[in-house]
């Protein structure tokens, strides 16, 4: 299980956020270069359709493969009061064989992208982390040195934290606390919850800019 | 992590498996000094996939196993024999499978017994048996050989440890013997070192061999 919101800032207030992150984090970021390959079941197999994500860290000297899948976000009245989606979600680490093997099983490539980027990792109430990244599609498949940006000029801004059933809200509760002090540079909301760019982000990135943080926004 | 053969139990053609067979080799083990330490359990799983159409059944893996070790209790592995391919994963793959609803568990097997210390090899011999039953199906034995992870460098005393233990058994005068079916690893993209990855890709080739005694058996019998 996850929480997670998203929000989208424009690629020349990066630097910015990064400055904050940093101040609010306390941590080093991590590069981020994460391939992602998402394949689908083939029609006949299995009764439901079912998608499985392959995520190649490029970073790591040896390629590190993880499988992940993501399931239904948890719905009803509890669900709409909380300020962040919780959703079932699995992941394992695999060794390199793992896009051999789904082929063989039956599974197709529906679509892969490629994160450029960074990310924070930190405990403030929750074990948290921040990613930002382009988002690049690849012009060849599983090209990616040949990658290009799907929206130039903007970049994707994920809050995530591991959960359970029995410490979702607590968990939630830590993401909206600390994604306050992002609000002045960029709105997080629930993924499929389209926000945009925030007005005062130009304003409150110069602030981060002069001072390098010491400002508080 | 060191070498290990895995041997199963070959039957003499118009002969079965049995406790007692189990029983004998057990014994064995223990007259030539090997101390017993403890239990153990390696698990394998045939998968078989959910289709909408059987008819196209001939498309999707027939052989697609799961197999757990006892070396690795946080890891699970996944081997697709007629496709050589071998896939190491955090036990929460399983997790992931039951998610994806397209493949579901089909039999499910426990290889288990006792382990067995004799000087720089560790020897464990064990029943195979479905989960939740004492129907005994096979017998296997794992042989590891503690100073060397080398496949290649340790395959003289492997072969060498091998003829003691042979010659040890026959004095018994069991209907079968024990054989070593080493896989190409290299097909499978495995190299060196040895890893639980091989020892995975032995369990699958074992399986395989299993399968085809107990047929061979059957088709004896009638």
């Amino acid at each position: 299980m996850e929480c997670i919101v998203q929000g989208i800032i424009e690629t020349q207030h990066v630097e910015a956020l990064e400055i904050l992150l940093q101040g609010l984090c306390g941590v080093h970021r991590e590069r981020l270069r994460i391939h992602e390959i998402c394949l689908k079941n083939s029609p006949n197999l299995g009764n439901v359709a079912s998608e499985i994500r392959l995520l190649c860290d490029l970073e790591q000297t040896e390629h590190m493969w993880t499988v992940k899948h993501v399931g239904g976000a948890m719905r009803g009245a509890g669900a709409e009061q909380i300020s962040v989606l919780v959703r079932t979600m699995v992941e394992s680490k695999v060794s390199k064989n793992v896009l051999r093997l789904f082929y063989a099983l039956g599974y197709k490539l529906d679509h892969e992208l490629l994160r450029v980027g960074f990310a924070f990792h930190f405990l403030r109430g929750a074990q948290i982390t921040v990613t930002v990244s382009s988002i690049n599609k690849m012009l060849k498949l599983h090209a990616t040195d040949e990658a290009v940006p799907v929206t130039p000029g903007i970049q994707v801004v994920e809050v995530t934290a591991p959960a359970t059933s029995e410490n979702y809200t607590e968990v939630a509760a830590a993401m909206s606390s600390f994604c306050e002090y992002l609000a002045p540079l960029l709105h997080l909301s629930k993924p499929g919850v389209s926000t945009g760019v925030v007005a005062t982000a130009a304003a409150a990135a110069a602030s981060l800019m002069s001072d390098g943080g010491g400002t508080t926004l | 992590m060191p070498i290990k053969w895995v041997l199963h139990w070959q039957p003499h053609a118009g002969t079965s498996v049995n406790s007692q067979i189990l029983n004998e080799v057990s014994q064995c083990v223990e007259s030539i000094n090997g101390v017993k330490e403890g239990r153990w359990k390696a698990t394998l799983t045939f998968y078989k996939p959910m289709l909408r159409d059987q008819s196209l059944a001939g498309e999707f893996p027939r052989d697609f196993l799961g197999i757990s070790v006892p070396e690795q209790p946080n890891k699970y592995y996944f081997v697709i024999r007629a496709q050589r391919i071998v896939m190491e994963a955090d036990s929460s793959i399983q997790n992931i499978m039951e998610k994806l609803q397209s493949y579901k568990m089909r039999v499910a097997l426990n290889f288990e017994g006792f382990q067995y210390q004799l000087g720089d090899f560790q020897l464990r011999v064990g029943k195979v048996v479905p989960t939740h039953s004492e129907n005994l199906r096979g017998i296997v034995m794992e042989v590891e050989y503690l100073p060397i992870s080398s496949i290649e460098k340790s395959r003289q005393i492997m072969e060498e440890f091998l003829e003691i233990w042979k010659e040890a058994l026959s004095k018994r005068s069991l209907p079968g013997q024990f054989m070593h079916m080493e896989p190409n690893f290299t097909e499978y993209g495995l190299p060196e070192p040895y890893t639980s990855q091989h020892t995975a890709v032995q369990y699958a080739t074992v399986m395989a061999q299993l399968i085809a005694s107990v047929q061979s058996g059957q088709a004896v019998r009638n």
